[in-house]
């Protein structure tokens, strides 16, 4: 009863400078299924989509497509073999019209040579009304939502007869910022049209974090952790706290580590009325000494918008930053240090890194007077600097001398730490800490924001992971387009209370 | 050292770090470093040169390509400074024309000291760089076209000046400055010299220069750092701007005139030389010893060219040929090196 797969890829190895992203893995999809591709950040599955997709080329292994092998050496061989990938970061062109981006790089033509723009809406509108979707194909994409982006990716992958549709996030950034009780169903408008994608025959990999959807619509589940292969169940057959525990390696009360019982100290950082014309509306929180706040709320919320204003890095229209009680006038990041805040950003390659420096420089960047003296560097003072925090947070490298792209994704994180923990900071603001790290250096660094907790710092933790933030945070505040709507304590706090809060509609089904 | 196979990095050969790396034995870094590539072809361009002229190893030569040589370096260093932080100066031959006729009509029209006139042209040199930086950090828009406008309008001023006309008749004593000797080394070598001993060691050993190397390699981080961008930035094209006006200081002393048509194309040498020297025009990558052996190769080949009587015409396809060929060597190296 089972159809043969319509695509095999076997024993693939690829390697990045520093770390073997893909480690002999085994992955198959069969047409008329949904296969949902699991795994934490850094468990593999964009590099081995992109692999599919001819973005990169595999060390080792081989693609088998409807029984041949096949080698794919670039997205165009990959589309003729009909794969179809709809990246997270969509790639339609935004000025232009939705026919225009369904048929880029086969626009019809007439008899002269120009472009037929008649046919070519009429056909667009055609392969639309195939997945009853009501668009006219002459409009502008800038002027469509992402869901309805994402459906003129789907159009564009049919129209060129793809059977293996891959579906990288397409949920993640549903619903929006300004999020309504319509765009809750685009969620669910794109679901059913998943659905009937494989009812007519296609395969399609669907890759999400949120397990509800994944349950939902997969007909099996493959789990990536840290390159490897950990299994593949059928959905029916399985259930998320296994799917977790698979992704994780370990059971969920191992991970996230326990802080010696220090109780909760003063106010360290109070935040008043913090107001960013339109993005912050009235924000307000503080922080204790040896605790940790989780910040959450979904792509958009303004959680990281709230750290940069906070550290100074963006302009404050109005609100107050008190550490221990006294007014600071934060104006930009330099201030901010002074007055004891440090900002670990969300992204530690574009913000946090000087990758092609040495580990040993990236370590005193944000407090040069550490390692200097009246505007002199000291080679032997920055040498014992970074060798004692690469000691004390285990960063493991040939030497202090190496750069930092050579380091792994955890190593690299505990570089951009320890730059932090140089200055002795009295709140530490970590956006994304764990993003794209594998377990072993996560639980590494859940068990250093405890270390620094129980040495009296207050942390605040920005986090998309649920579960990492019910896990770490003693208060959770959460946020829902440039607002607080509402804190949670550890002992309250829910899945579902924090997704209701974040997104202002129950969920619960 | 780790057994754990996923996150120990794989040893990487013969990668050395960017800036400052003091901490290596020094004759092994003396070996691995890009620069030794560069002083390779040199000394072998040196060779060939001797067997195929013999003007070139003849005291008079040597001192004359040393001098057009140091002239470019001291031009080529604040484009590296530049370069480091992910800019770009087109300004700098401009720079050169401009203070050049203000020498000339503080010193000969206005009859001051050769002291006056000397940082009436040095302090010229840093206000428009300061203007460049200042322009570049509140606009926001890219320094290839602040500078490029500065190209134009310092150019546009040192002609009105003069009224399109060379000034002469510098006093002897200025003149020394671009013509004489210190035994057998020419002035402007040994000028050259110190400033790049003290440019040296301002990027490998200051927080000022580490900032520099921050800033080029990851503005965004520097900023989230807590580096005070705009402000080392403007004082950079400041130091650009007035490294220009030194090196015009002394060519119109070697020259004998002020001319507001001096120092055109002296954007592309510097350019050259710094990207020949191994910079990355992303930024944060680059030094001055690369800078100096950069123009230096550039000099040597002008130089030779002339002695082997080929015309002047084609020594400019020549000298923009071998920045592409650099460049392209360049990106190719790094390409491999991933």
């Amino acid at each position: 009863m089972q159809e043969a797969p319509v695509l095999q890829m076997h024993g693939i190895r690829k390697a990045f400078p520093g770390v073997q992203a893909l480690d002999g893995v085994d992955f198959e999809v069969r047409p008329g299924e949904v296969m949902a591709l699991m795994g934490e950040n850094g468990a593999g599955k964009s590099t081995l989509i992109k692999i599919l997709s001819g973005a990169h080329s595999a060390d080792e292994g081989q693609v088998f497509i409807k029984g041949q092998q096949v080698k794919i050496s670039s997205p165009k061989e990959a589309q003729d073999l009909g794969v179809a990938v709809i990246y997270q970061e969509l790639n339609l062109a935004e000025s232009v019209s939705i026919a225009e981006n369904i048929f880029v790089g086969r626009e019809f033509r007439n008899r002269f040579g120009f472009i037929d723009n008649k046919t070519m809406n009429t056909r667009a509108r055609e392969w639309l009304e195939t997945l009853h979707i009501d668009l006219d194909p002459r409009l502008m994409v800038r002027k469509i939502g992402i869901a309805r982006k994402q459906m003129v990716e789907i159009a564009k992958a049919l129209s060129l007869d793809a059977s293996i549709i891959v579906m990288d996030e397409p949920t993640s950034s549903l619903p929006t910022a300004t999020s309504k009780p319509t765009e809750l169903n685009e969620v669910e408008v794109l679901l059913e049209m998943i659905r009937k994608l494989r009812d007519g025959g296609k395969a399609v990999i669907y890759i999400s974090h949120r397990m509800g959807e994944v349950f939902r619509i997969s007909d099996r589940i493959t789990v990536l952790r840290d390159g490897k292969l950990v299994g593949v169940r059928n959905t029916a057959e399985t259930n998320p706290d296994e799917v977790v525990a698979m992704m994780v390696g370990r059971k969920l009360e191992d991970l996230y580590g326990h802080r010696s019982e220090t109780p909760i100290g003063e106010k360290v950082l109070e935040v008043r009325g913090l107001n960013q014309a339109g993005r912050l509306y009235d924000i307000n929180f503080d922080v204790r000494a040896g605790e940790i706040l989780g910040l959450a709320g979904l792509i958009g919320a303004g959680r990281s918008e709230t750290a940069m204003a906070v550290f100074g890095a963006s302009k404050r229209d109005s609100g107050d930053i008190l550490i221990n009680n006294h007014p600071l006038a934060i104006k930009n990041p330099q201030s901010a240090i002074q007055a004891g805040i440090g900002y670990l950003p969300e992204d530690r390659k574009l913000q946090g890194l000087f990758l092609k420096m040495a580990i040993r420089l990236n370590i005193s960047a944000a407090d040069l007077s550490l390692v200097s003296s009246s505007g002199f560097l000291n080679a032997n003072k920055e040498r014992e600097l970074s060798s004692l925090y690469v000691k004390q947070l285990n960063i493991r490298t040939p030497s202090i001398e190496q750069q930092a792209r050579n380091l792994s994704g955890g190593n690299q994180q505990k570089v951009v730490i320890a730059k932090w923990l140089a200055v002795k900071p009295k709140v530490l603001i970590l956006d994304e800490p764990t993003r794209g790290v594998d377990v072993g250096a996560k639980i590494e660094i859940y068990n250093l924001m405890h270390q620094m907790a129980s040495q009296g710092m207050a942390l605040v933790m920005i986090s998309s992971e649920l579960l990492e933030l019910l896990g770490m945070s003693d208060r959770i505040l959460v946020l829902r387009e440039g607002r607080a709507m509402g804190e949670l304590s550890r002992a309250d706090a829910t899945e579902e209370k924090i997704m209701t809060l974040a997104t202002g509609v129950k969920t619960g089904s | 050292m780790s057994e754990s196979s996923t996150l120990t990095p794989p040893p990487s050969p013969g990668k050395t770090t960017v800036g400052a790396g003091q901490s290596m034995n020094p004759l092994r870094r003396l070996l691995r470093a890009r620069e030794a590539g560069i002083f390779l072809v040199v000394v072998v361009i040196m060779v060939i040169l001797s067997i195929a002229s013999p003007n070139f190893a003849t005291a008079s030569n040597l001192a004359i390509v040393a001098r057009i040589i140091a002239l470019n370096s001291i031009i080529a260093m604040g484009m590296t400074l530049v370069i480091l932080l992910g800019g770009i100066d087109l300004s700098v031959g401009s720079v050169v024309a401009l203070t050049s006729v203000v020498v000339g009509f503080v010193l000969v029209k206005l009859g001051m000291p050769i002291w006056v006139t000397i940082l009436a042209g040095l302090a010229l040199g840093a206000l428009v760089g300061f203007f460049n930086g200042l322009l570049i950090i509140r606009t926001g828009v890219a320094p290839f076209i602040i500078t490029l406008g500065m190209m134009g309008l310092a150019r546009g001023l040192a002609l009105v000046i003069t009224k399109g006309s060379t000034i002469s008749g510098l006093p002897e004593a200025y003149l020394a400055l671009g013509q004489g000797y210190w035994g057998l080394v020419p002035y402007p070598v040994i000028i050259m010299l110190v400033l790049a001993v003290v440019i040296h060691i301002m990027l490998s050993r200051t927080t000022f220069g580490r900032r520099i190397y921050f800033i080029g390699s990851n503005e965004d981080a520097a900023i989230l750092s807590g580096i005070n961008v705009n402000r080392i930035k403007v004082i950079v094209f400041a130091l650009c701007s007035t490294l220009a006006a030194t090196e015009a200081v002394i060519e119109t002393a070697r020259m004998s005139t002020a001319q507001p048509a001096s120092g055109v194309g002296y954007e592309l040498t510097a350019i050259g030389a710094v990207i020949i020297g191994g910079a990355s025009m992303s930024g944060g990558e680059g030094t001055i010893l690369g800078t100096i052996l950069g123009a230096t190769l550039l000099g040597l080949i002008t130089n030779g060219l002339i002695l082997l009587g080929v015309s002047a015409y084609w020594q400019q396809v020549f000298s923009g040929a071998i920045i592409i060929l650099a460049v392209a060597l360049d990106t190719w190296r790094r390409r491999r090196s991933g």
